[in-house]
């Protein structure tokens, strides 16, 4: 079969390129997954500063397309900034931030899920506000969280694919390439879409494995 | 005896709304007080100024030589000293029962892992849950979840206890069980100051009722007093319904 003599055929390409997705998906999620417990916690703060700082980000970033952020960064704050800047690390950057933007928003309505007396409780037993956030409400927000987070994570794994505009030579842009060569784009669609297909698709059942392990005595 | 919590002038109020409107009040040490009254009346917001869950909007509270109506007060040492149950228990979910008991001390440096967990198991005893240990929130019926709550807030070693409506939420069938507990604690000479619609019990254990209404204390004296002959108008209306 056609298909796959070209799977094998440009293997190693591919495994590259899907190494590169992956790359950038983990690294990513890893800055945004930080940036949206952060922001998470300042937009539950009692401080306006630090809630009105989280909505502006928040408004930016699903406010604008991520093509455009991506251009932003790669092309225009090297510019403005006059610094030299890669295209993974620009795409880490334009992703980091804009799945950062999302997670703080799944962190806040995980932590407002979780009924207000467990933050009674914990501080009239004496507990400091970080200790009883630590402790207490974010392991049970974690568990509300946990289907949205994935969900971003796949979001954020198949949107790697728009980085390819700025030549990041990642799944999306390996295919282009491959079939500017061959003009087998039925085939090598096929291919790219399976890849993501799959990837995905391990993904989420990883993580209903998670969700059943934090039942909690259920 | 000395005072263990002294409160004047208290007034909090929520927008618009003015839910105490001036509340004078000493409590002894080794004192139960029962605040009973119409819901709405804010014997709740009253409860929950004594540790600052919420902050007075004018006049002082101080417990135990602790002005906490005075923000710069550090209200977690404070708190260490306050237990407080609540109606609809907050244990833990995500913690096992034993769990739900050793936070506190453990995360407060109160005590170490197998101090926490020796005084936790004994609590258990104490309130009849020894073989619940190991047991997760979900798992309990309401009255041991609500037994548990007490072995919690009991695990800081506190000497005043607040208790906001701790059997409200429970089936009737399992207040005894709840009640049992906290009548152990009151002869065991805990300071305590207990909203509650329970009558029975403010009758028999208490050594105060305080009967209030929208925002201000109406009448208090002494169980028999209160009940078997109230001076005011409303405390009379109020116990005629519930009674």
């Amino acid at each position: 079969m056609k298909l796959i003599e070209l799977f094998i055929q440009y293997f190693p390409s591919f495994m590259s390129a899907l190494l590169y997705t992956l790359k950038l998906t983990a690294l990513s999620l890893f800055f945004a997954s930080i940036l949206g417990i952060i922001f998470g916690l300042f937009s539950v703060s009692s401080s306006r500063l630090l809630k009105t700082l989280t909505m502006i980000y928040v408004d930016i970033i699903r406010g604008t397309p991520l093509l455009v952020q991506a251009f932003f960064v790669y092309f225009g704050l090297p510019q403005a900034l006059g610094i030299r800047m890669t295209a993974i690390v620009a795409g880490t950057i334009t992703l980091s931030l804009n799945a950062g933007a999302y997670m703080s928003e799944i962190v806040r309505g995980g932590i407002e899920s979780v009924d207000k007396g467990q933050m009674e409780a914990a501080r009239s037993l004496g507990l400091p506000y970080h200790i009883a956030m630590i402790r207490v409400i974010l392991p049970q927000a974690i568990r509300t969280m946990m289907p949205s987070i994935i969900n971003q994570f796949i979001i954020s794994l198949k949107d790697t694919s728009i980085l390819s505009v700025i030549g990041i030579r990642e799944l999306t842009m390996n295919g282009k390439i491959i079939i500017a060569n061959n003009m087998e784009a039925i085939r090598i669609w096929t291919i790219v879409a399976c890849l993501y297909l799959f990837v995905c698709t391990i993904l989420s059942r990883v993580a209903q494995a998670l969700e059943r392990r934090m039942s909690y005595g259920k | 005896m000395a005072s263990k919590i002294s409160i004047k002038g208290l007034r909090k109020t929520f927008g618009d709304l003015e839910v105490l409107k001036g509340m004078d009040m000493e409590i002894a040490e080794g004192e139960v007080v029962c605040l009973i009254g119409p819901s709405g009346s804010g014997k709740s917001t009253f409860l929950r100024c004594l540790n600052r869950l919420e902050t007075v909007t004018a006049g002082t509270v101080i417990v135990d030589g602790n002005e906490i109506s005075n923000k710069k007060v550090n209200i977690n040492k404070v708190r260490e000293n306050i237990g407080m149950v609540f109606q609809h228990f907050n244990l833990f979910p995500n913690l096992t029962v034993l769990k739900n008991i050793m936070l506190a001390p453990v995360e407060l440096k109160k005590m170490d892992k197998k101090q926490a967990e020796e005084k936790a198991r004994e609590l258990l005893m104490r309130v009849g849950l020894a073989e619940k240990a190991d047991a997760y929130p979900v798992q309990l019926s309401g009255g041991q979840k609500q037994r548990v709550a007490i072995a919690r807030s009991l695990a800081m070693n506190p000497d005043i206890m607040l208790f906001d409506e701790p059997t409200s939420a429970l089936d009737p069938e399992m207040v005894g069980e709840v009640l049992e507990v906290m009548k152990q604690l009151a002869r065991d000479g805990m300071t305590m100051v207990v909203v509650t619609h329970e009558m029975g019990f403010a009758r028999e254990v208490s050594n105060r009722v305080i009967f209030m209404d929208d925002g201000v204390i109406v009448e208090e004296g002494i169980p028999a007093e209160i009940f078997s002959n109230p001076r005011e108008e409303r405390t009379r209306n109020f116990l005629n319904k519930v009674l």
